[in-house]
């Protein structure tokens, strides 16, 4: 499985070397795209929560003398974020409430790799699935570039605009292009439609 | 812009060493105004002779080189009016002379002949690409640098914080994302591979040129305002 989605991650840790390792194991996972922003200041996760929308907050219990996760949780309601403990020294386990996850030094490549898909409910997703467009698909992709809505090709097709969107969504997946403009160099390319079809809005 | 970590630079550094460790450094060097024939001087004379805060100058070239997000706060000598002024560059760069280069080495690769309807799709994406990007810039050079002049003589501009500014700087690359796929995946075999090739080559440069020029605006930039912010209050 390859997931090209990137998943943005946060690492609050004051202890430079121990964040620095995280991170670079971070970004070396297989089959998974991650950024990361790296936080060592209580000053900078605040930065971090007003500017970014991580979906994991890797934190230190202890980061700030002690992070309180559900206090957090109700400062920054609208973030439907996961928090995942980083541990590697002696701390209580009342001190370890609301959290989702927890990854400790010794965790190795897969098992961080498998916790991450599992906060974020990937695991298993889009398994085997061929990365080329169905009949259907390329229907669709031929109605989207000559400039017809998601209604109008519910109508033409007999199906309904949730299953277009559906199809859609599916077809950027795959071919991994995200513009009407992009899909209609595809579509010419792969002669879905010809030049005088179109309707350019790039 | 840097792809590997280098190590960390001091004043006392020899310009030329941190050029010939880091080649991407150039970039930066151009965007400070600095340059080049320093002979064996060290970066705070340098930069000195070339009137650039040497402080604001080894902030950006060390935050390129640690490759990471690391969010910036109470950078101790970061002069707001040099990163600003070094955005701004960086911004003209950009608009006025690498993309038009880009534009220029793609018409030159691509079969331009009227059979090959294609090639003229993907300039116009191109174009489209471009007019994106300035569209981005403009806004920051008129809106965002303006509030943060105001900002600088002490006085907040109503309605507007950087805050908003941060939450909305979205990425720009998808349609560069999309021409390289087109180009990479689907676009039809023959003509002069070296050359587009080698013009591939420059937009995925410039995409990460431009992914870690964002990154000195979110990671540096935009922290130092808000709390700039904090003191105008």
């Amino acid at each position: 499985m390859k997931s090209q989605e990137t998943i943005y991650i946060a690492v609050a840790e004051k202890s430079m070397i121990v964040r620095s390792g995280l991170v670079s194991v971070l970004r070396r996972l297989p089959d998974l795209t991650i950024q990361v922003i790296e936080i060592s200041s209580e000053e900078g996760l605040r930065h971090c929560m007003e500017a970014h929308k991580p979906q994991i907050l890797v934190i230190n219990p202890q980061f700030g003398g002690w992070f309180d996760v559900v206090a957090f949780k109700q400062e920054y309601p609208e973030a439907p974020m996961k928090f995942v403990s980083l541990i590697y020294t002696m701390v209580d386990a009342s001190q370890l409430k609301g959290y989702d996850d927890s990854v400790g030094l010794f965790d190795d490549v897969d098992s961080l790799a498998h916790k991450i898909l599992q906060l974020m409910n990937m695991a298993g997703e889009e398994d085997g699935e061929s990365d080329s467009l169905s009949q259907r698909e390329k229907e669709i992709v031929g109605c989207v570039v000559r400039g017809m809505t998601n209604k109008e090709i519910a109508e033409k097709l007999y199906i309904s605009v949730h299953t277009v969107i559906t199809h859609r969504r599916n077809i950027t997946r795959k071919l991994q292009i995200h513009s009407a403009a992009g899909l209609t160099i595809y579509a010419i390319v792969n002669k879905l439609v010809e030049l005088s079809e179109v309707k350019m809005n790039l | 812009m840097c792809n590997h970590t280098t190590r960390m630079y001091k004043p006392t550094d020899k310009m030329s060493d941190l050029i010939c460790e880091n080649y991407a450094l150039l970039q930066v060097l151009s965007r400070f105004g600095v340059s080049l024939g320093f002979g064996d001087k060290s970066v705070q004379e340098v930069c000195a002779m070339n009137h650039v805060d040497c402080n604001t100058f080894l902030i950006v070239v060390n935050f390129l080189g640690e490759e990471s997000n690391h969010i910036h706060d109470h950078l101790s000598g970061l002069s707001i009016p040099a990163l600003m002024d070094y955005l701004k560059r960086a911004h003209s760069y950009f608009l006025d002379f690498q993309l038009p280069t880009i534009r220029r080495k793609l018409i030159e690769a691509i079969d331009c002949s009227s059979e090959n309807e294609v090639a003229f799709l993907i300039v116009q994406f191109f174009d489209a690409y471009v007019h994106e990007v300035r569209k981005h810039m403009e806004y920051e050079n008129e809106k965002v640098f303006t509030y943060v002049e105001h900002l600088l003589q002490g006085e907040r501009l109503p309605d507007y914080s950087i805050g908003v500014f941060a939450r909305h700087h979205d990425q720009i690359n998808a349609k560069l994302t999309d021409l390289k796929n087109i180009i990479i995946k689907y676009y039809p075999s023959g003509g002069d591979n070296q050359l587009l090739n080698d013009t591939l080559f420059d937009i995925f440069s410039c995409e990460e040129d431009l992914a870690s020029h964002n990154r000195v605006e979110d990671y540096i930039f935009v922290p130092a305002i808000m709390e700039l912010e904090k003191e105008i209050k």
